[in-house]
């Protein structure tokens, strides 16, 4: 049996998302079929909003509906310190123990040559730029504690050094191998405050 | 559904899902399998720190009819190149784990076992763990892979005139064999030191963890670098991603001198 083509085209964009397979897909779309009209609507402008409104800070690309940032241009934000992160959610991770009060620098991901992520792909020329900018005394990098985001903290560090910042890498409270979006506020607590110099 | 057990190397992972990974690891005694690791993601996992690429663990999983994905009931680390972390780890010593995790998941069969790769693939592990020379780790790695697969071409006689490679030899353009100078073409190519060729030598005999010993200099160690690759491309008909990254790594972290020299 044929399906009409538009329940195709959608089944075909929904199994692009990350974890959905065909027939999660297809389950959605039958779902959205039977949905009311002002619903799916309402789905549909928040994932346009989202587009046209959100983006990505140009000194720190952190997500934000302003560039810069919140946490780039708020006068309560230490500018002195950074803390580089893999990925936009590990700032929610962080401001949850609201003993920190720097700013960020989100890399958007970490070094990874088994899915071919270079320094390229990785927003470093700017942490670069910012810290040899000057006005920068501390780099926490808080990359997740595996074989990536070490990789990426040791990387960082043989950068940042030379420009005569002091660089330090959260404790390992959280357990080895994880994934720092996962860590409660107190693990994430304990992880800044034991961080140490590298 | 039958249980199996095995040592296996933990070559990758992948995000299945919400909370899950797909692991594609390489058992001792079945070959390479690819599983369902559940809630692998959560923060509380029972696979946490166990996923990470080449970790040696003991693993449980079952196999379901008709199903390419098995089901992983545990992973026990016994060796992680996690452990292998300190103060004076590299992030080029770490790259090499991911290089070295993707060169045996593009050689590993899946259908049946290949003891002497997960022999191979294991003892890297170990060497890694014990703070090896990186460098010589991975030449000596492809070379072996190489060797394992029947691929890697005499390092003792010349490929046209069989006469002896005492004197260096030169992997030409376009031929992914060794021949004497005598034999090599005028101009271009891949020239290797009589130095290169004796690691090799050396390194047939030795095992990953005796590597210290064995003497490899800088230069000579980028010549054989060269024609490693062009051998691994040649075979795989393409380029590793992490041996892109690699080279990308290095030059960042070298500044302009290393991408100078590797031109
Ligand atoms: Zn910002
Ligand atoms: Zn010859």
């Amino acid at each position: 049996m044929s399906r009409p083509d538009p329940l195709a085209k959608l089944i075909e964009q929904l199994q692009r998302l990350p974890g959905i397979g065909a027939k999660s897909a297809q389950r959605l779309a039958f779902y959205i079929l039977k949905t009311p009209r002002e619903d799916v609507e309402r789905l549909a402008d928040a994932m346009r909003e989202v587009k046209d409104r959100v983006s990505y800070c140009s000194i720190s690309s952190n997500i934000t509906d302003a560039d810069p940032c919140y946490f780039c241009t708020h006068p309560g934000r230490d500018r002195r310190v950074i803390c580089v992160v893999e990925e936009p959610e590990n700032v929610t991770a962080i401001e949850k123990t609201r003993d920190f009060k720097g700013t960020y620098h989100v890399l958007m991901g970490a070094l990874s040559p088994l899915h071919g992520v270079g320094p390229d792909d990785l927003k470093i020329k700017g942490l670069l730029a910012r810290v040899g900018e000057g006005g920068v005394d501390e780099v926490i990098l808080a990359t997740n504690p595996n074989v990536e985001g070490e990789a990426t903290a040791i990387y960082l560090a043989k950068l940042l050094k030379p420009l005569g910042v002091r660089v330090t890498r959260i404790a390992m409270g959280v357990p080895v191998g994880s994934d720092l979006e996962y860590a409660d506020e107190v693990t994430m607590h304990k992880a800044m405050e034991g961080r140490r110099e590298v | 559904m039958p249980v199996h057990q095995s040592e296996a190397l933990i070559l990758r992972t992948y995000k299945l899902g919400e909370a899950d990974r797909i692991v594609v690891f390489l058992t001792k005694d079945r070959g390479k399998k690819r599983g369902v690791a559940k809630g692998a993601r959560r923060a509380r996992s029972r696979f946490t720190g166990a996923l990470e690429p080449l970790t040696r663990a003991d693993v449980a999983y079952y196999e379901r009819e008709l199903r390419d994905l098995v089901r992983i009931n545990y992973v026990e680390p016994l060796r992680s190149p996690l452990s292998a972390i300190d103060d004076v780890t590299s992030d080029i010593a770490l790259g090499h784990v991911g290089y070295f995790a993707e060169l045996i998941d593009e050689w590993a069969p899946e259908a049946h076992a290949d003891e002497r790769l997960y022999r191979l693939g294991a003892s890297v592990v170990e060497a890694l763990s014990g703070r090896a020379p990186v460098d010589r780790l991975a030449r000596y790695f492809e070379y072996w892979l190489l060797r394992l697969q029947g691929v890697y071409p005499s390092v003792t006689a010349c490929a046209a005139c069989a006469g002896p490679l005492e004197k260096g030899a030169v992997m030409a353009p376009r031929e992914h064999v060794y021949v004497c100078r005598g034999c090599a073409p005028a101009a271009g190519g891949t020239s290797i030191s009589a130095e290169a060729l004796r690691f090799l030598r050396e390194a047939a005999a030795a095992a990953p963890d005796r590597l210290a010993p064995l003497a490899l200099s800088a230069p000579a160690g980028r010549e054989l670098e060269t024609a490693h690759r062009r051998l691994i491309n040649v075979h795989l008909e393409k380029e590793l991603k992490s041996a892109r990254v690699l080279r990308e790594m290095s030059q960042g972290s070298h500044g302009s001198e290393a991408s100078r020299v590797r031109r």
